[in-house]
């Protein structure tokens, strides 16, 4: 191919990284390798902590009161969807609506299923209270079209089934009216139904379950609490506390430190990984630089006798180091996106944490960053050959070459 | 063109100092071929590092067009460069990942508003007998071929003069005589020229010979001034210390 009529420094950088393949490789993997673990680091930190965002906002309330013995059993249920049932004396309801601070209070009934037709494994089932309810409602009111009627569910994404269809738990049929947006958390893998649907199923599941289900008389599961505006949700929960003995509140914050706890070691592991690497990488690819700076030492110094100034060569230096560390970046950065998105769910599972793709903002902040790290990488590894090469005589250089 | 002044180039050593070259004087005209004899190691090399402003000298001046260059900032030595010298090593020293056109091309990055382009590129490698070798890279090329695509680089940009340090050291005898030849058509179209050589055959193609010893330059007399070359009677006489 003929070059174009004028020949440009673009021209010369292009066919400089070309035409030396193995040790761009090289270099181009060193830098996917930095870009790849910092970018998985902050798309799975990014990743639980929206799925967390979207599951409390899904929630819509302040504080979670649980039996004191299944606080644990409570947060999974949140977090992961790990089935469970568990009760306590509904009169705590009352006194907790009845408590300074709590602008509304809504019970619900905790339902593990048995095996169901829908799903692989057993789902939680959710009953609401519709008089009470500030949770499901709230989801109803922005979708009109949708009436939680007899016999009606409210499914999570993770249930793969369509608005129609019909599920049986217990042996009791269900039709299934809405699904719920994916946030990650265990609401995906639950249910929703209403108490006095979940009433009749129990009382049915004598003669049609394979396994009797109880929901004992004057039980609920847990209690929801919206607390008024301007109070601290904080404190309301210490009163709730002591107020209902036997109960434990759950709060986001609580729910954001369990879920912190779960994945720190995992997040401390993969930010260790990323300043190591970064930390081998620097002096790594400065000497990779100077070796290749000590073996094109000749060919900088016939630039120089040719008419180049210093900062041409230092230009081009660091042009090719920045070319190096964009490419292998950006093929970073594509490798671990295609990676975790691919096996998401397996590592969400894996390391028990809620989780949804990170929104393209944070996608873009965080490939941006680990890019942004990779170019001040091969910046700064191109810091000493450019030295190297400021420092050097040319023409001693040439001379040595020569001999 | 070029006046040389009492220019002397020291370097020290732990035990002493070393003078690579001794006050030296040359004034070089425009269209002369100066020829610069001297073995191995005798400063002639060091004192064309000066006349391109790639070496600065210790003392004396270096006036390039009435320009000191000898105390030019670096940039500025650069663009000279760039514009009014071309400059031919011993060696090719052709970038090895480019083209032998993109080579020739090389030096109009460095001098935007010379006069260099591709068709000039393509003229001058017809003028070197390398048009049909243009888009070779220099590993697939010859000494030879090599040396004729370093000297099309070095007259892209029209420089007004060429440096050469021993352009044939390495080449065998008919492909000297080639590069001779093509040296002695480029004086002739008017080119300056100033070539080092340890080779004594060559003083018949220059209009002015010096000979460097232990880095004292010293005049000859004219052209043939050396008759047969190292063998002739004033060669032997003036003593370049050859081994």
């Amino acid at each position: 191919m003929n070059p174009p009529a004028e020949f440009r420094s673009f021209r010369l950088l292009r066919k400089n990284l070309a035409n030396r393949p193995y040790r761009n490789l090289a270099a181009i993997f060193a830098y996917a390798i930095i870009a790849a673990t910092l970018f998985s680091s902050q798309f799975l930190i990014n990743g639980a902590q929206q799925s967390l965002d979207a599951g409390i906002s899904r929630m819509g309330a302040d504080i979670l009161v649980v039996p004191e013995e299944y606080t644990a059993a409570g947060q999974n249920v949140i977090l992961i969807g790990q089935p469970n049932s568990f009760f306590f004396d509904d009169a705590g309801f009352e006194k907790i609506s009845r408590i300074p601070g709590v602008a509304k209070a809504s019970p619900q009934i905790y339902i593990a299923t048995l095996v169901a037709s829908c799903c692989a494994a057993p789902v939680q089932m959710i009953a609401i209270d519709q008089e009470h309810d500030f949770t499901v409602s709230a989801w109803l009111k922005n979708n009109p079209e949708v009436m939680l009627g007899k016999d009606d569910i409210i499914i999570g994404s993770s249930i793969v089934q369509n608005v129609g269809n019909d599920l049986a738990f217990y042996g009791h049929t269900f039709h299934v009216v809405g699904v719920l947006e994916r946030t990650g958390m265990g609401i995906d893998n639950s249910v929703f139904t209403r108490f006095e649907d979940a009433y009749v199923m129990a009382d049915e599941s004598e003669l049609k379950a394979v396994k009797k289900l109880t929901i004992p008389p004057g039980m609920v599961s847990a209690v929801l609490v919206k607390v008024d505006p301007g109070a601290s949700p904080a404190d309301v929960a210490r009163e709730i506390q002591e107020q209902v003995p036997g109960t434990k509140t759950i709060t986001p914050n609580g729910l954001l430190n369990a879920v912190s706890g779960q994945i720190g070691a995992v997040m401390r592991i993969l930010y260790g990984a990323s300043i190591a690497v970064t930390i081998v990488a620097i002096p790594l690819l400065g000497l990779i630089s100077a070796m290749v700076a000590q073996e094109r030492m000749k060919e900088v110094s016939i630039l120089r006798a040719l008419g180049a100034r210093k900062t041409f060569v230092v230009r081009l230096m660091l042009a090719e180091s920045f070319s190096l560390a964009i490419i292998g970046g950006l093929a970073g950065i594509a490798a671990a996106s295609g990676f975790l998105v691919f096996f998401q769910d397996f590592i969400a599972v894996t390391l028990k944490i809620p989780f949804i793709t990170p929104s393209p903002q944070a996608l873009f902040i965080g490939g941006g960053s680990a890019l942004l790290l990779s170019i001040g990488i091969g910046g700064i590894s191109s810091l000493y050959p450019g030295i190297l090469i400021t420092r050097s005589e040319p023409y001693e250089t040439i001379r040595k070459g020569e001999s | 063109m070029i006046k040389i002044t009492g220019v002397t180039k020291s370097y020290s050593t732990s035990s002493s100092e070393v003078r690579a070259v001794d006050d030296a004087y040359l004034d070089v005209k425009q269209g002369e071929f100066i020829l610069i004899l001297g073995r191995s190691g005798s400063g002639k090399s060091t004192f064309l590092g000066m006349l391109a402003g790639l070496i600065r000298p210790t003392n004396g001046v270096v006036r390039f067009e009435e320009m000191d260059i000898s105390i030019l900032p670096e940039d500025q030595i650069a663009g000279l460069r760039a514009k009014k010298i071309g400059f031919v090593f011993q060696f090719s020293g052709l970038i090895p990942t480019i083209t032998a056109l993109e080579n020739v091309m090389l030096p109009t990055l460095f001098c935007r508003e010379g006069p260099g382009c591709r068709s000039r590129a393509v003229d001058l490698l017809k003028k070197v007998g390398m048009s049909d070798r243009a888009g070779a890279y220099p590993r697939t090329l010859s000494s030879g071929e090599m040396k004729r695509v370093a000297i099309a680089r070095a007259l892209i940009n029209e420089p007004l003069l060429l440096i050469a340090d021993e352009p044939t050291g390495d080449l065998d005898v008919d492909t000297e005589f080639e590069i001779m030849e093509l040296f002695r058509q480029l004086n002739h179209e008017g080119t300056t020229i100033v070539m080092v050589t340890h080779n004594p055959d060559l003083v018949p193609y220059a209009t002015r010979t010096y000979t460097m010893n232990r880095g004292k330059l010293a005049e000859r007399n004219g052209p043939g001034a050396f008759g047969t070359g190292m063998n002739g009677p004033a060669f032997q006489q003036e003593s370049l210390d050859l081994p």
